[in-house]
């Protein structure tokens, strides 16, 4: 590594330790990137180690965008009510801009949410399906907002990928019946006791998930050739 | 006496039918001519918006989310942009801001004018339609000597806008201003206040607050219910909490709070709140670099975001993760037209079969939204 590479990388370093991550992702040379950004991992676990007092913007977390110091204590202070009414319900305790929550109860703590006065998320904003890679687990991920208090949180359930199950909230947020449509036509998870659950968007009697990472197109449907997608889109 | 039931008819109204707005098929289920259920019965129109979005780059999504709300491009364009760059935290030049709301406002004026015309066309009122294509027709004008395009702009780039004002845009947008608020006026004269058309609407498919709530309805189908939320003034983006402009909300002026007539009513009202924050926006635009904030790679950092923008239909909101390539790793878009159908079984239940369209009408749905 010459000298002015070694240069390049910790100057990036330097500013991307002060948040600005920019500085390494315009690295042109992509072998010089990539050291960067191990220099980082590793300048952050020795931060980490001298100084004990974490700094929660830190962790290698998916971390939330929008995280305005109000909405932060909202989460924390959902979370807290939750724990105490609900035990062992969330699957973590930190809260990072969002709740980790277990399947089992959801059904019953969204009614709560609905319904307390401090919440009262009376809106379900969107149902998100997400997919942490092959082999790995499902998630749904709910945003609440509240027309009362113009608050928002956003709650994720995470799900076995071979069998997918969530409690559905169709008769909490009657949006919840098509959401929840869509997430199951995409990612083939299945919401209990919703009334009617087959697919919204593809055809009936289309195979497979779309949205999942392992997703491969069926080769033909009633006849017709379905063209494969070629690799790299132009 | 007892309630005389007859035997349940199924009726298909679509895929194919004008007053469907789009490839849209309702099972009607009707007991004589009264509707006890409809089902819409969507996905013609699914293009895999999602799943393309997860093998393009951050850019080129921006035409694809063009062609998912046709009729208000502007909006999905800005929307998009906004969510990317919050999530890159770029601060964008405020000329840029200023033109993005510039166009934004008249998209929406469009998207209204052919909403209305097209709602008149579906209650029976052919002459109105005319006349609002023909405002609209200039609003398309000015976006072609803007960018080059007609209806799928392109325009609201992550960063920026792709091209500055063209010479002499700002007058020739003050002068179709000055030429088109007295046209509401005349709008209203010939349909608003038109007696047939008061029959056909008021009081019809009637939408209580608590409901549209639930089925997570947005836009002017919820203000027209009476509820006073528009996140352009809830929870502003861009620089939206610069300008002075109203809320129009439903009041029961022909019927009942929530009626087919105000959910018109209200986007009838919205095109002089848009003028006026257009307007502003001319008077006060600075002059500056467009192309100053634009990121040489769109690399967002890892994260995900949540983020509404207020477009002519609704709530519209964009849900990306990153992983920190420069592709997405997951987009959602959460579209106010999908919620909006939703509700249609809810509202139509023992109406009339021709009041179902007078109802579907009123929503202003865009299918390519829906489906996406």
């Amino acid at each position: 590594m010459s000298d002015e590479q070694i240069k390049l990388i910790e100057k990036a370093v330097a500013n991307a330790l002060a948040g600005d991550m920019d500085a390494i992702n315009d690295i042109e040379d992509r072998v010089t990137r990539s050291k960067a950004k191990a220099a980082l991992v590793k300048a952050k676990r020795l931060a980490k180690a001298t100084t004990p007092a974490e700094d929660p913007s830190n962790t290698d977390e998916l971390k939330v965008g929008d995280s305005a110091p109000t909405e932060k204590s909202l989460s924390e202070k959902v979370a807290a009510c939750l724990n105490e009414k609900f035990p062992n319900s969330l699957e973590a305790e930190d809260v990072n801009g969002h709740i980790q929550m277990k399947g089992k109860n959801w059904f019953k703590i969204a009614q709560y949410l609905r319904d307390n006065p401090d919440f009262l998320f009376d809106s379900l904003q969107c149902v998100t399906g997400y997919d942490f890679g092959e082999g790995e687990d499902l998630e749904v991920r709910y945003n609440l907002h509240s027309m009362t208090h113009n608050h928002t949180i956003e709650i994720r359930i995470k799900t076995d990928r071979n069998n997918p199950k969530v409690p559905s909230v169709e008769q909490v947020w009657r949006i919840g019946d098509w959401f929840e449509r869509e997430t199951f036509d995409m990612y083939g998870i299945e919401f209990e006791g919703h009334s009617n659950m087959i697919r919204i968007l593809c055809p009936e009697d289309w195979e497979g998930w779309p949205l999942r990472k392992d997703y491969e197109t069926q080769e033909t449907y009633h006849g017709i050739v379905v063209p494969k997608v070629k690799d790299g889109w132009e | 006496m007892g309630v005389v039931h007859g035997d349940l008819m199924t009726l298909n109204i679509g895929p194919q039918h004008p007053s469907t707005h789009g490839v849209l098929r309702l099972k009607v289920k009707t007991d004589g001519e009264i509707i006890s259920e409809v089902e819409p019965i969507i996905g013609y129109l699914h293009r895999c918006f999602e799943k393309h979005c997860e093998n393009v780059t951050y850019e080129q999504v921006i035409p694809y989310t063009d062609r998912c709300d046709y009729i208000a491009a502007m909006n999905n364009n800005f929307g998009y942009a906004v969510t990317v760059e919050e999530l890159m935290e770029i601060k964008v030049p405020e000329r840029v801001e200023y033109i993005r709301v510039i166009v934004a406002e008249l998209n929406r004026i469009a998207s209204h004018l052919l909403a209305l015309g097209a709602y008149g066309l579906d209650v029976g009122a052919f002459t109105p339609f005319l006349y609002m294509f023909r405002d609209r027709e200039r609003i398309l004008d000015l976006f072609e000597t803007l960018c080059g395009a007609r209806l799928l702009y392109n325009y609201i780039w992550v960063g920026g806008v792709s091209h500055d004002l063209p010479p002499g845009f700002i007058g020739a947008v003050y002068s179709f201003l000055d030429y088109f608020e007295p046209k509401i006026e005349e709008y209203n004269e010939l349909l608003t206040y038109n007696k047939i058309f008061i029959e056909r609407t008021g009081d019809v498919g009637v939408m209580p607050p608590e409901v549209a709530v639930s089925y997570g309805v947005t836009g002017p189908n919820l203000r027209g219910s009476g509820v006073k939320w528009d996140i352009r003034k809830d929870e502003p983006y861009s620089i939206y909490d610069k300008f002075d402009f109203d809320i129009p909300v439903g009041a029961g002026e022909m019927g009942t709070v929530g009626d087919c007539w105000d959910r018109y009513y209200v986007r009838m009202v919205e095109m002089k709140e848009s003028v006026k924050i257009t307007r502003q926006a001319l008077k006060g635009i600075p002059a500056g670099d467009v192309h100053q904030a634009l990121p040489k790679k769109i690399r967002p950092p890892q994260g995900s975001i949540y983020k509404r923008t207020e477009s002519p239909r609704g709530d519209l909101a964009y849900y990306i993760v990153s992983d920190g390539s420069p592709i997405p790793y997951r987009l959602k878009m959460r579209s106010p037209a999908f919620t909006a159908l939703s509700v249609l079984s809810e509202i139509s239940q023992g109406w009339m079969m021709s009041d179902v369209l007078a109802i579907l009408g009123s929503l202003d749905i865009v299918l390519g939204e829906i489906d996406r």
